[in-house]
């Protein structure tokens, strides 16, 4: 049971974007569509699993002084790694996100998760707690693309969603950078509204 | 177009038309996280600028006479994460020798620089832009500064913000987010500029 | 001293075994990115020239351009340039039409467009095929809508609205819609010169 708690504290209780505050840069800049989010998602969650599972391994081989510059050399290699891969198989969604994938390396979540869990606990809690974070990441980035994507181009995974007239001149300034930071706001805002009223 | 106005167009676009924070999504964390107080804001304004300035320096030089005639392209990334933060370990601890009272102002923000993706970033779009030594230099000043301004003037509004009422569920951050789309609302005004 | 010594081995082994383990990816991927852009190239070849089953390609060179370096920027090779296009032919071996990439940098990005051209100098269809435009805006350069908006159009009309030309530009891109329709107009020019001086 215990295992299972480290797995789902990720998705709602402890949401590293929106209850954290975490990784804000990739999740507004990526989140225009929602292919995007998906892709940006995955690729930090494979980053973040495999960068604990190492971290967690080697954590009582490396001297706690250089074990930041240790850890970042582990991610920054996973992040190679998936930029490769992403460059060879996904050129679309590699060509999409740009810039964004080498910027996984320097995603607070991923730092904050190898110097707060990975580095004190087992592998498998460690497993579980990267694959709960990366997902409850790519949750939030799916909601926050799933309501820019709507809004902003009346389509959703690039289907037509909304009614002809509508895609024609759509809500445009949610896909743009300010509703970007407009829409994040008013859901925390709702966010902190549902934890009230509990 | 003459040398001056080539650095000058460099300057409005790096400030204003591709802001750091509002246009390209760079630097999210210490724009929301560092702005709450003026004081603070303009020390970490400034450490940003001299370490990205510093951080575009060193990048080219890696990228050009390391990485690019040993075919080791793949292992930029690593690299620069590697460069900028040995580069701010460096820069904290010279600071700290020989200017004691600018460690006291700009200390606390150094170690967070590392994590700042607004200077990975700035060093992977120098590349990518293809700008020289100077060009990449300029640019990595140049970023900065636009960081600087709108962490400045987010941390102006958000002082006022105290004394105004807002609703109890969009106090601090979710208010800031909305404040700075508003600012990004602004600062799309500069897009389509020309010279 | 001994205990730092220490501290760089490690973390100078760690990079070590990250680079070897990086390399060897890079080994197994750079091929195969190198492929992706040629098949992706041939892809919207028969794309956007749809009667032709194969392509030969042909290159022209042009005099150089004197342009005014950008001091900021790495220095591009003077000299000659060459423009490439490709002959498209039908399973008869008949010539139907020709394809070649138009380049220009639009409002945030490269902006690259596969262009397809029937015999009369008429555009048969387009595909943009690499840009970052600002999605929303420029990015819709790739829409079918936007596409469609050249087909059967022919040089003279390669003008965005605007300019006074056919092409209707995007809502809020005009500078995306014009680096394409300009950098389209430019191929156009070229190939033109081309055939004229072949048919001599």
């Amino acid at each position: 049971m215990n295992l299972w708690k480290e797995f789902s504290k990720g998705f709602v209780k402890e949401n590293p974007v929106f209850i954290m505050a975490l990784g804000l840069c990739p999740t507004l800049a990526v989140t225009s569509s929602v292919t995007n989010a998906i892709g940006m998602g995955l690729a930090a969650t494979f980053v973040l699993t495999c960068s604990n599972v190492i971290i967690s391994l080697i954590k009582d081989l490396i001297p706690s002084k250089i074990r930041i510059p240790c850890f970042i050399v582990v991610i920054a290699s996973f992040v190679t790694i998936v930029d490769l891969v992403m460059n060879a198989y996904t050129p679309e969604v590699h060509k999409s996100l740009g810039l964004f994938i080498p910027l996984i390396v320097v995603n607070c979540i991923i730092l904050g998760r190898a110097e707060a869990f990975a580095s004190k606990n087992k592998v498998l809690p460690s497993i579980l707690d990267g694959l709960g974070m990366g997902l409850g990441f790519t949750l939030a980035l799916v909601v926050i693309g799933s309501i820019r994507e709507v809004l902003g181009a009346g389509q959703w995974l690039g289907m037509n969603v909304m009614p002809l007239a509508y895609i024609k001149s759509p809500m445009l300034v949610a896909i743009l950078a300010p509703g970007a930071f407009i829409i994040m706001g008013l859901l925390m805002g709702l966010i902190n509204i549902v934890n009230k009223g509990k | 177009m003459s040398f001056i106005t080539q650095i000058f167009t460099l300057a409005v676009f790096a400030v204003f038309v591709n802001n750091f924070v509002l246009s390209k999504f760079l630097g999210l964390c210490p724009y929301i996280g560092v702005s709450k107080k003026i004081d603070s804001a303009l020390g970490m304004g400034m450490a940003v600028i001299f370490v990205m300035t510093m951080a575009s320096t060193f990048t080219w030089l890696i990228q050009q006479y390391l990485l690019i005639p040993y075919n080791l392209e793949y292992l930029q990334t690593i690299a620069f994460i590697l460069t900028i933060a040995s580069l701010v370990q460096l820069v904290e601890m010279v600071i700290q020798k020989t200017a004691p009272s600018l460690y006291k102002a700009l200390g606390v923000f150094l170690p967070l620089i590392t994590t700042n993706c607004a200077v990975l970033g700035v060093s992977i779009l120098n590349i990518q832009e293809d700008y020289n030594f100077l060009g990449a230099i300029l640019n990595g000043l140049f970023s900065g500064m636009g960081f600087t301004l709108v962490l400045v003037l987010m941390a102006g509004l958000r002082e006022r913000l105290d004394k105004a009422e807002v609703p109890e569920a969009m106090k601090g951050m979710p208010i800031a987010f909305v404040i700075a789309g508003c600012m990004a609302l602004a600062f799309l005004g500069f897009s389509g500029l020309n010279f | 001293m001994n205990y730092f010594v220490k501290l760089g081995l490690v973390l100078l082994l760690i990079t070590a075994i990250a680079s070897g383990i990086l390399a060897f990816v890079n080994g197994l991927t750079s091929e195969k990115i190198k492929a992706n852009k040629l098949v992706a190239e041939q892809e919207a070849r028969k794309e956007v020239l749809s009667e032709a089953s194969r392509f030969e390609k042909q290159t022209v060179t042009l005099p150089a351009v004197e342009t005014e370096p950008n001091p900021l920027k790495n220095k591009v090779e003077a000299g000659p340039r060459q423009f490439i296009y490709y002959l498209g032919y039908n399973d008869e071996s008949a010539i139907v039409g020709y394809t070649f990439v138009a380049s220009q940098y639009g409002y945030s990005s490269e902006v690259k467009t596969m262009v397809g051209v029937n015999l009369d100098m008429s555009i048969a269809r387009i595909k943009v095929i690499e840009q970052s435009e600002t999605p929303g805006l420029g990015a819709n350069a790739a829409t079918a809508d936007f596409q469609g908006r050249f087909v059967d159009m022919n040089q003279e009309q390669l003008q965005v609205d605007k300019d006074g030309g056919a092409i209707k530009s995007l809502t809020g891109a005009t500078i995306t819609s014009r680096a394409v329709t300009n950098s389209i107009a430019e191929g156009m020019k070229i190939l033109a010169d081309a055939m004229t001086e072949e048919g001599k």
